[in-house]
């Protein structure tokens, strides 16, 4: 390893924000699979690494009914995966973290660094996006809440400001009926981000929620996009004619992975397969 | 003899100069405690510090699993965790899969089903199916697919590998029905 650092370890979390607020240049170490990456290539300068594995706040995962559930920091993806409670309440969360990375990675890496971590393609947002999740952050003054939506501000760039960490992040209990799905596009299963990824869930009362990633340069709830379905009434043709109106929703870009095209039309693909699947069609 | 040299790895660790963290860790069964640089990473403190040259590095990013070892029964990959985040963990790498002198059964499926050719990433893919069969005695293709996603190898082709994991699933059944 090339960068320099030194490790702190806390066991509280007020000291741990104390410590992030005084040293400018110190990292939050959960999982490692993107930090350390970042540090090997020696891509950010960092003189102390805060490795928040020991606090007791960080370690939460629970349903609680009425509440809904929570993710702690600490939280490692195939914890997520394994949970029974996420297979049965929260479909699309389940699909989405069984489909990220690798076995080997999802023992490490944690819900709240892949929300964290900010990358455009990250694979957990959409589903968390349309739960509703709100992430609970704690700063010297105390504890805020930030819907997910208005959480990333741009590319691998969050409202996290100095002194500041991402606690757990918490999705409301979904209603009796409620379905979503996560479908996603990419190159190699296991190695690769997504080449475009759709979270779409039906709430009991008919209402969608659509969450995306890799067509923008920060995963997004298209709430604009699901206010035009709901108008219309969800049915065989609204599905059809919201898989046409998404590409008027999105932006994405051409790179390694994909053409901007080929986004556009998978987004459409992905939608409609997705939407179909929950009404119990084939598309 | 220092045989520090003689074993090089693709990445050197460089000492940061940091102040050292003292580890307590159980590797194969036995008690390690050592001054260690906060830089290093597991996979060097393996390789450099307690000469187990059997966990090998290659992408050195957590993509190949060459490097995967068991950590608190959890198959990771120790190229991307910090010898420090450690502390307290049991580790078994693939020098703990022989006992007595004797190799495991996993190892002599891998080696009758030709499961290997180089042999790089064998020590990764024996890291993976032995979590595996730890967690789950009796997977379905599917399974052993998915717990071994995160190892790559040029070799084989892959179907070897299956082979050797499903018959290591029947020899460790009848060897439990003894």
């Amino acid at each position: 390893m090339i960068s320099r650092f030194t490790y702190f370890k806390p066991h509280n979390l007020i000291e741990t924000v104390q410590y992030l607020e005084k040293e400018e240049k110190s990292f939050v170490l959960a999982g490692g699979t993107d930090l350390m990456i970042l540090l090997r290539r020696n891509l950010i300068d960092a003189e102390h690494i805060v490795d928040i594995k020991a606090l007791p706040e960080t370690a939460a995962f629970e349903f609680i009914d009425g509440a809904g559930l929570t993710i702690g920091a600490s939280v490692v993806v195939n914890r997520v995966v394994d949970s029974e409670v996420v297979k049965v309440k929260y479909p699309a969360l389940n699909q989405a973290a069984a489909s990220l990375a690798s076995f080997q990675l999802r023992n490490r890496a944690t819900v709240v660094g892949n929300i964290c971590n900010a990358s455009p393609g990250a694979d957990l947002p959409p589903a968390l996006l349309a739960y509703d999740a709100v992430v609970n952050i704690a700063g010297t003054q105390g504890i805020r809440q930030v819907p997910l939506h208005q959480f990333f501000t741009g590319v691998k760039r969050t409202v996290l400001q100095r002194g500041e960490l991402v606690v757990s992040v918490q999705l409301p209990e979904p209603g009796e009926g409620d379905k979503s799905i996560y479908l996603r596009q990419t190159r190699l299963r296991g190695h690769d981000l997504a080449t475009v990824g759709v979270a779409s869930r039906i709430k009991p009362d008919g209402k969608v929620a659509i969450g995306i990633c890799a067509v923008a340069p920060t995963p997004k709830r298209l709430f604009a996009l699901e206010d035009m379905i709901n108008e219309r009434g969800l049915s065989h043709e609204t599905i059809e004619w919201a898989a046409e109106e998404i590409k008027e929703h999105i932006h994405p870009i051409s790179d390694v992975r994909s053409s901007a095209l080929y986004r556009l039309q998978m987004a459409s693909v992905l939608l409609k397969r997705g939407l179909f699947n929950l009404i119990g069609k084939e598309d | 003899m220092d045989n520090s040299k003689d074993c090089s790895m693709y990445t050197e660790h460089i000492e940061s100069g940091k102040r050292k963290v003292t580890l307590n860790l159980t590797v194969n069964g036995r008690q390690v405690v050592r001054d260690v640089d906060p830089s290093m990473t597991l996979l060097h403190f393996l390789r450099d510090n307690l000469k187990l040259f059997g966990t090998k590095e290659a992408c050195g990013e957590g993509e190949c699993g060459a490097c995967t070892i068991i950590m608190d029964g959890n198959a990771v990959t120790s190229c991307i965790i910090l010898a420090v985040e450690a502390e307290g963990a049991q580790i078994t790498t693939v020098e703990g899969l022989a006992k007595d002198g004797k190799l495991s059964i996993l190892q002599e499926e891998y080696i009758k089903a030709d499961a290997l050719q180089c042999g790089f990433c064998t020590p990764g893919f024996l890291m993976s199916t032995r979590a595996l069969l730890d967690h789950n005695p009796n997977p379905t293709d599917e399974e052993i697919t998915e717990a071994l996603s995160g190892n790559l190898c040029r070799c084989t082709g892959y179907l070897p590998i299956l082979n050797a994991v499903k018959s290591t699933v029947e020899r460790e059944r009848k060897e439990l029905d003894r």
